[in-house]
């Protein structure tokens, strides 16, 4: 089950990513992205799970890269979700390694790609949400202070919620 | 790299180019990554407080026995949602198969759900050779669901496997040390008295019982108009030292190759049929080091050797290198002294010693020349080196038997008991004079 989801989060990441650069005319870089799911999938079947990071990397780069030059946003937010679960997905399936035959696997699994599921759309959903709410009348600087004050609020917050 | 940090450096860094670019869709970039963060920190554990247990079957097992080790693992703290939990074996147990229809069985690592004040029980089978094995702790590692924090703790499960030599049982062991005990025991005292080897022949004394009476030697001295008895020497409880020589030098052989195991096994059946015999019996193992097990009575005793055997490992050093610094102090004058080695030609010298000292010795030794020989490959050249060695050890052995020291020479191919039956159940002929 985890392989399945793990593959196609790779899948959706590649191709998201691949689609969004040969939209905007990169052809070779879109090949680059196939290549980089190709060989992100084999090296989780060999087992080395180091290159998921790199992978992720990769792909939140790539995605970066396509925002800056303006390159359809969809495709590239798509590509840095997938990115983002195929990370999880090939960690988790790490860990699934070291539990025995004997151990609720399937239940450890469904509930960890439920929650998984849930949180990647709410990501999503919220991701998609600020790309459609524009406002207009809004100073740099007033940007700017809301983004560094949603920074701190968002440490703020984390260090309060693991306080509890 | 721990994946928060990570998560975190790209989360930073895609809201910073945010910043610099004036573009919401580095922001919108960098949502997914902050729900994932915040999710997982939201559902970390505040508290982990996690306790475990062990239990073996057994505490003392035989090489190769089956041990079931069971660890229970309860959670006093916060539900946690994904805890891997790994025990470590000690080195040298072997995990053996799983072969019970049991749930949670034969894995020593398991990947689970612990909700508050639920418990995890888990076992498997180890086997392995002699030795004495610490179990110290199990290692959980806690994590989210996301795993962006994780603790590692480890909880504290001792125990404890002691894994015996195998004990022979032999049925009698003869020995005839100079002095004995005052206990009653079975080994002949050299003093007359009640028991049940002849002793000698003295006049027939009130209180003798009539069956005492040797009515050939009364007929004889008819003339004299006296009543001879018999008399039996007395039988009791002796001393008994039992070296274990653990020396590289005489037990280590080509290719990995050790007679160490078959001395082991050798010295705790002797120990063991010599304990049941009565005797106050010690062991000193000579090693690296001197393991000394303070003589003793029974089976506590048998208990206390044993554990000293499992532990018995063979080591080299200089100081231990030759049988000159053996510590004879720990052994009370005239007793038995039994060493268990296959024996070095510079040897001689120390138990020649050991002999004028007044000690009665009697050597075990495990055959090098044949135990080397049942693996090498048969042709002319190990053949005449064989021949060889076997002469010069012949002539080893000649001498220390002239030296009035009682040899055992053992082809460990042959079972031991069988051997100490033969040439152990009585005392050699030099030793059988009772004055």
């Amino acid at each position: 089950m985890t392989l399945i989801a793990f593959v196609l989060s790779v899948i959706l990441a590649c191709a998201s990513l691949a689609y969004g650069f040969s939209q905007a005319g990169m052809i070779d870089p879109a090949r680059w992205f196939v290549l980089l799911g190709i060989v992100w999938i084999l090296s989780h079947w060999r087992k080395l799970y180091w290159v998921s990071s790199l992978a992720f990397a990769i792909a939140i780069l790539g995605a970066a890269y396509g925002v800056w030059n303006n390159f359809t946003t969809i495709w590239m937010l798509l590509g840095a979700l997938g990115g983002l679960l195929g990370w999880d997905l090939s960690d988790f399936a790490r860990r699934l390694s070291y539990a025995a035959p004997t151990d609720d696997i399937r239940g450890m699994e469904r509930r960890h790609l439920t929650r998984t599921a849930i949180v990647a759309a709410l990501g999503f959903g919220i991701a998609l949400l600020s790309l459609v709410i524009r406002i207009n009348r809004l100073a740099f600087e007033v940007a700017v202070g809301l983004v560094l004050l949603a920074a701190f609020g968002l440490t703020r917050l984390v260090i309060r919620l693991r306080k509890h | 790299m721990p994946r928060s940090l990570l998560l975190g450096f790209i989360t930073y860094g895609l809201l910073l180019a945010g910043i610099a670019t004036v573009r919401g869709e580095f922001i919108a970039l960098a949502l997914p990554l902050v729900i994932y963060l915040l999710a997982g920190f939201l559902f970390s554990p505040d508290t982990v407080n996690l306790e475990a247990t062990r239990h073996l079957s057994a505490e003392r097992a035989s090489p190769g026995a089956e041990v079931t080790v069971t660890v229970t693992v309860v959670n006093r703290g916060d539900s946690l949602d994904e805890v891997l939990i790994e025990d470590f074996l000690p080195a040298d147990l072997t995990l053996r198969p799983s072969t019970g229809s049991g749930q949670r069985f034969g894995h020593t690592g398991h990947l689970i759900r612990l909700r508050k004040d639920s418990s995890f029980t888990f076992s498997y089978r180890v086997a392995g050779p002699r030795g004495g094995y610490g179990f110290e702790s199990v290692r959980a590692q806690v994590n989210d669901f996301l795993r962006t924090t994780s603790r590692t703790v480890e909880l504290e499960a001792k125990g404890q496997l002691f894994i015996f030599p195998p004990v022979t049982r032999l049925r009698h062991v003869a020995i005839r040390p100079r002095r004995t005990r005052v206990y009653a025991g079975m080994i002949p005292a050299r003093v007359g008295g009640s028991g049940t080897e002849f002793f000698g022949v003295r006049e027939y004394q009130p209180g003798d019982s009539p069956r005492a009476i040797n009515w050939r030697a009364s007929a004889h001295h008819a003339d004299a108009d006296m009543l001879y008895a018999n008399e039996f020497q007395q039988e009791r409880a002796a001393d008994v030292g039992v070296i274990l020589d653990g020396r590289l030098r005489t037990n280590e052989f080509s290719r990995g190759h050790s007679l160490f195991e078959y001395s082991v096994q050798a010295a705790a059946a002797l120990s063991d049929a010599l304990l049941a015999q009565g005797n106050r019996v010690g062991l000193l193992v000579y090693a690296a080091f001197l393991r000394w097990t303070i003589p003793g009575y029974g089976k506590f005793q048998r208990e206390k050797i044993l554990f000293s055997l499992a532990h018995a490992r063979p080591g080299g050093s200089n100081v231990f290198a030759d049988l000159e610094h053996l510590p004879t102090r720990l052994f009370p004058p005239e007793s038995q002294i039994i060493l268990v080695s296959p024996l070095h030609e510079d040897d001689l010298s120390p138990l020649v010693q050991l002999r004028a000292r007044g000690y009665q010795v009697l050597v075990v030794c495990p055959n090098p020349v044949k135990f080397e020989l049942s693996y090498l490959p048969k042709n002319k050249n190990v053949e005449l080196a064989a021949r060889v060695i076997r002469m010069e050890r012949a002539i080893l052995l000649q001498k220390i038997q002239r030296a009035g020291i009682q040899v055992l020479d053992w082809d460990v191919a042959e079972p031991f008991d069988q051997v100490v039956k033969r040439k152990l159940s009585r005392p050699p002929g030099f030793l059988r004079s009772t004055h």
